[in-house]
């Protein structure tokens, strides 16, 4: 039929054109967001998962002894290794900013982690559980042994906030819960000493490189200074007892502590300050609302996180050099990597309440994230 | 100067009168001092007027006087100078005489200029007269012109006047004069007179009109008249039905007994056969298992207690007109075939017709439809209608739940039970908003619909698992028109949909039910879920309201469950406001249609001593993981249709112990708003500073999680 022919020549070339609308319309979509975040998560299982990272708080952080490697631990008790190599390299994907590996480390949350040149120590309630870095990343990840400080009380099982190496004796000291600071033979595996003096439980932990000397900061409100050899509490600060820095309606608990011979940073309930040990004197007091959970000397400025997106940089004189910001609403630990073995992966981490790893390749900005 | 030579004239001149001055005039040659002294006696007590003095003289005159008087001057000044040559004693006498002479001259010199000052003087204002009389004219003239030109207008105005009956269709002249009666077509005057004439016929017109008005109204008296019998046959047609009801009731016993009720299936069965494929196999598999299930149950006779009821509605008469029945009702593949022709050919001739038409053509669905009652145990039921799109070769449902008690319907709980929502996500995803089979999307190209969305509403939705009960499965890759009927893919999903219907009415009419409790600040606690809770919680909810999805994703403490992609709009979405003395928490409620095997999620927001939400506050953080992710310690039994309240409940306690625990500001005076009540192991812990939320049960004291 010639005339059903004429109308289907008709309509053919007005078809292809909707057609061709219709194909670069949904490419502009493609571009614009990700398949994913159109559909959402639908089963039971992925609203978990969703929800369970939107609820995921990364409290520790340590670098592997070779400099390529970070691991995080989260609230779920999970250890994820992240590859920093990979993830700074020119050829990075979105795949390389995912963890290598991922294990289930503990019962509760991962609180605190360390790194000695082999081991991965990591500390939650009430225990410390170390790990071989080499077979970690072989993907084998097989605890190598665990050990619970001798705690007096049964109710309840205290919670391990800090880990601390002490370099010159081969120990690590432990903090927490219970109050007290044990000292751990890493040779042995016993436990020497126990510090008493903190009146409620133990936030942060900080050495002093030329004497045996450890600072401790908790609850109480108190920053104490401990001698190792002796196992003697030498000196007591109490901060929250200075009118300059206490903030009585943030509460008097430490929350941050570092130390650099004479000088030592704290914060927390009071405002961050800059301390003179000898004198027992405040020098500079931080103008810093926010309670800050994490501190640390870097070259000539001090490096805080706490409430709040930024990373802050201090001059000591107490001038705010910058705020970086980041991309979880709240930072609880940071980490230089600052290991001379990978001069490439020089970088600062932050992370907190969120399942992502800020990484600031300078300090200036924010290069990326790894996330859980 | 000219005024002033002027006066003195008048002065000089005031003595002379009208004769001598003329008299003067006219022998002005011989006019010589002495003479003017006379003339200047004569002239004594008269007004003399220079101006009038001009009118009567003549200016030719004036102008040889002038002249002359000029020559004269000349020859006394070549005199004088003459005798001033010579010198000698006679001479000034002479020239004095001389000198008097030429002074006579220079008056009359300056008496000529005079004159001539007056007649120039006058001479301009004629002229000036002279211009303003045509000027007014000119006005005039034009005037006249407009005048004219503004009655040009109107009367072309009126020659154009179109009257409006004009546009009125009259009766030709012929069939007027044939009808029309006389006194009103009067054709002596109006044959002549086409004024008259037009007159008569619009009188005609008139009439008519009138006569068909009075014709309508009676049509209309009357329709209504039938429309009241309409009425009483109907009502009588409706009183009929219960008791042709009740007969059949009454003969029910009998048919069983006499195994009947195989006749009325039968008659079931040979309506079937008029169903298009899928909804045939849909039919089939449905009653089948209808009847499996009750067999299952129990040994009572199945038709008493059915938990799935299978009917078919609709015009069989039309379901005939449409398709050529089949030969054999078991043969879907003629039978598919048959139904391929039959929308070729009707779409051929389609091809001219509007878009709109086009349309509905494309979305007509098949006149029969398969009614499918779902029971669940409390004897709610569940009326699922499903219709078969011929032409897009889908299938749709509709939705309707009844309950056995009249349910009082809480303002919160609007949507829950409506047909558009209540089937949502029944399988993961399933939103039923977009044609399943992809060939459509090319079908739609063509007549201009976008996405089938916005027909659903009309239409039924086009879940997918309606397609597999349809038996129609839709391959991902090839969109084709080679989508048969599948006996088995129906039957492989026949329980699982029927046993998630059931949950699904059941998860929301115990929500109905929760709803209802929620909104007047109670949250309902089941007996078995006590255990969960402390005895005494102090915080109360206060309110429960729906929003809408807008507000929601406006809210500002919901971001990261929106960035998250758990916001989407087929979500119902509440507020709730829990409160304790001065602190107000607001919750705001995601429920996924998917409730209660995917959990609601909880977003807040405390106001108390500033605004905290999870962003600047970890204990609101945990409070939330609390809620949202250890939602499995919250469900009750199974079905866990308790788990909103529980964590409601669950939201209540935690805002206790959160204000309870919360460290006294030394520096205030006065005692704590929240005397702590709960007994805690420790009030922190960890890093960020936790509260002790987890309630341990026999024990009754909280520690951390």
């Amino acid at each position: 039929m010639p005339g059903s022919e004429g109308a289907g020549e008709e309509l053919f070339p007005e078809s292809c054109f909707a057609l061709a609308l219709r194909g670069s319309w949904t490419l502009a979509w493609g571009l614009e967001s990700h398949p994913e975040i159109l559909r959402g998560p639908n089963t039971k299982m992925e609203v978990f998962q969703t929800l369970q990272r939107l609820h995921m708080t990364i409290f520790s952080q340590s670098v592997s002894p070779c400099g390529k490697f970070l691991a995080a631990g989260n609230n779920y008790g999970q250890i994820a290794v992240f590859s920093l190599s990979a993830a700074l390299s020119s050829e990075a994907k979105e795949e390389s900013k995912k963890p290598v590996v991922t294990f289930q480390a503990h019962d509760g949350p991962v609180y605190s982690m360390v790194s000695t040149d082999r081991h991965l120590l990591s500390a939650g309630d009430g225990e410390v559980k170390a790990w071989l870095w080499a077979e970690i990343l072989k993907k084998g990840c097989k605890e190598l042994w665990r050990r619970q400080p001798p705690y007096r009380t049964s109710l309840e099982v205290p919670e391990i906030n800090a880990l601390l190496l002490v370099p010159k004796e081969n120990s690590l000291i432990l903090a927490g819960g219970d109050c007290q600071l044990h000292a751990m033979d890493l040779e042995t595996g016993a436990f020497t000493r126990a510090l008493r003096g903190h009146t409620d439980y133990i936030h942060c932990l900080a050495l002093r490189e030329r004497s045996p000397e450890v600072l401790s900061g908790g609850e109480d409100g108190a920053v104490r200074l401990w001698d190792l050899r002796t196992a003697k509490e030498v000196q007591t600060i109490e901060v929250y007892k200075h009118e300059e820095c206490s903030r009585p309606h943030n509460g008097r608990w430490i929350g941050c502590l570092a130390t650099d011979s004479d000088w030592m940073v704290c914060g927390g309930g009071p405002a961050l300050t800059l301390w003179h040990l000898r004198s027992s004197t405040p020098t500079t007091i931080f103008p810093m609302r926010a309670p800050q959970k994490h501190v640390t000397f870097y070259q000539d400025l001090i490096l805080s996180a706490g409430q709040g997106r930024c990373v802050n940089q201090w001059q000591l004189s107490g001038e705010l050099k910058a705020q970086v910001p980041g991309s979880s609403p709240g930072l609880l630990s940071l980490s230089l990597n600052q290991q001379p073995a990978a001069p490439e992966c020089k970088v600062l981490t932050a992370a907190g309440n969120s399942c992502r790893v800020d990484v600031f390749t300078n300090l200036g900005y924010r290069a990326f994230s790894l996330s859980f | 100067m000219v005024r002033r030579r002027q006066s003195i004239c008048r002065r000089l001149w005031s003595f002379g009168d009208v004769a001598s001055l003329v008299c003067c005039r006219d022998s002005v040659r011989t006019i010589c001092p002495q003479n003017i002294c006379s003339l200047r006696a004569h002239m004594e007590g008269k007004y003399y007027s220079e101006e009038a003095e001009v009118d009567l003289r003549d200016p030719g005159r004036d102008y040889e006087l002038y002249k002359y008087t000029c020559q004269e001057l000349q020859r006394l000044m070549a005199e004088i100078q003459d005798l001033k040559s010579r010198g000698g004693k006679d001479v000034a006498v002479e020239i004095e005489d001389r000198r008097i002479q030429s002074c006579v001259h220079f008056m009359t010199l300056k008496k000529l200029n005079r004159l001539a000052h007056i007649r120039l003087k006058k001479g301009r204002d004629q002229t000036h007269e002279a211009k303003q009389k045509v000027d007014a004219y000119h006005l005039q003239l034009q005037n006249l012109l407009y005048e004219v030109m503004h009655l040009q207008k109107e009367i072309t105005k009126c020659l154009e006047f179109k009257s409006k009956h004009e546009e009125i269709d009259l009766v030709s002249l012929e069939e007027f004069y044939k009808e029309a009666p006389p006194d009103i077509s009067k054709a002596e005057v109006t044959m002549g007179d086409p004024h008259q004439q037009t007159l008569a016929r619009l009188d005609w017109e008139l009439e008519q009109r009138k006569r068909l008005a009075e014709k309508y109204r009676e049509c209309l008296s009357n329709k209504e008249k039938i429309l009241k019998e309409i009425e009483v046959k109907k009502e009588y047609l409706s009183s009929l039905q219960p008791r042709l009801n009740s007969i059949m009731q009454a003969s029910l016993p009998v048919q069983e007994y006499l195994f009947m009720p195989f006749d009325q299936a039968h008659k079931q069965y040979e309506t079937a056969r008029h169903l298009p494929p899928p909804l045939y196999v849909l039919f089939v598999q449905a009653t089948a298992y209808g009847q499996a299930c009750a067999h299952m149950k129990s040994s009572q006779p199945p038709r008493q207690d059915k938990t799935l009821s299978v009917a078919i509605e609709g015009s069989v008469d039309e379901a005939k007109a449409l398709f050529k029945p089949p030969e054999d009702s078991q043969d879907d593949e003629s039978d598919s075939d048959a139904e391929e022709e039959q929308t070729t050919k009707r779409r051929r001739p389609t091809l001219g017709v509007q878009l709109d038409d086009k349309r509905k053509e494309m979305l007509k669905r098949h006149p029969l439809s398969v009614m499918l009652d779902l029971k669940c145990k409390d004897d709610s039921v569940l009326h699922l209608t499903f219709y078969y799109l011929m032409n897009l070769n889908i299938m749709t449902v509709k939705a309707k739940v009844t309950t056995a008690t009249e349910l009082i319907t809480p303002i919160s709980a609007g949507d829950l039970l409506s047909p558009d929502s209540v089937l949502s996500c029944l399988y993961p995803g399933d939103h039923g908003k977009k044609t399943p089979n992809p060939a459509n999307q090319y079908q739609f190209d063509k007549v201009g619909i976008l996405t089938l969305r916005d027909y659903v509403l009309d239409l039924g939705h086009p879940y997918l698992w309606v397609q597999k009960l349809g038996g129609l499965h839709f391959p991902k890759e090839q969109p084709q028109h080679t989508v048969i009927a599948d006996h088995s893919l129906s039957a492989s999903h026949m329980e699982t949909t029927m046993k998630l219907l059931k949950t699904r009415v059941q998860s929301r009419l115990a929500l109905h039910k929760q709803f209802a409790s929620l909104e007047h600040g109670i949250v309902p606690v089941t007996s078995d879920c006590q255990y969960l809770f402390p005895a005494k919680v102090v915080s109360r909810l206060v309110k429960w309201v729906t929003i809408a999805h807008e507000d929601y994703m406006e809210l500002h403490f919901t971001k990261d469950i929106v960035e998250a992609g758990l916001a989407g709009d087929t979500n119902l979405y509440y507020m709730a406001l829990v409160e304790r003395g001065t602190a107000k928490l607001q919750a705001a409620v995601v429920l996924n249609p998917g409730y209660s095997s995917i959990p609601p999620i909880f977003q807040l927001c405390l106001n108390w001593k500033g605004e905290k939400t999870n962003s600047n506050d970890d204990n609101i953080r945990a409070m939330e993981s609390e809620v949202n992710v250890c939602y499995k310690e919250l469900c009750g039994p199974r079905p866990s249709h308790q788990l909103l309240t529980n964590q409601l409940q669950r939201l209540c306690v935690l805002l206790d112990v959160y204000l309870e625990t919360e460290s006294h500001d030394d520096s205030v005076e006065g005692p704590k708003e929240f005397p702590q009540e709960k007994m805690c192991l420790r009030l922190f812990r960890g890093p960020s500073r936790m509260k002790p939320f987890k309630y341990n049960h026999p024990q009754g004291f909280f520690s951390h999680r």
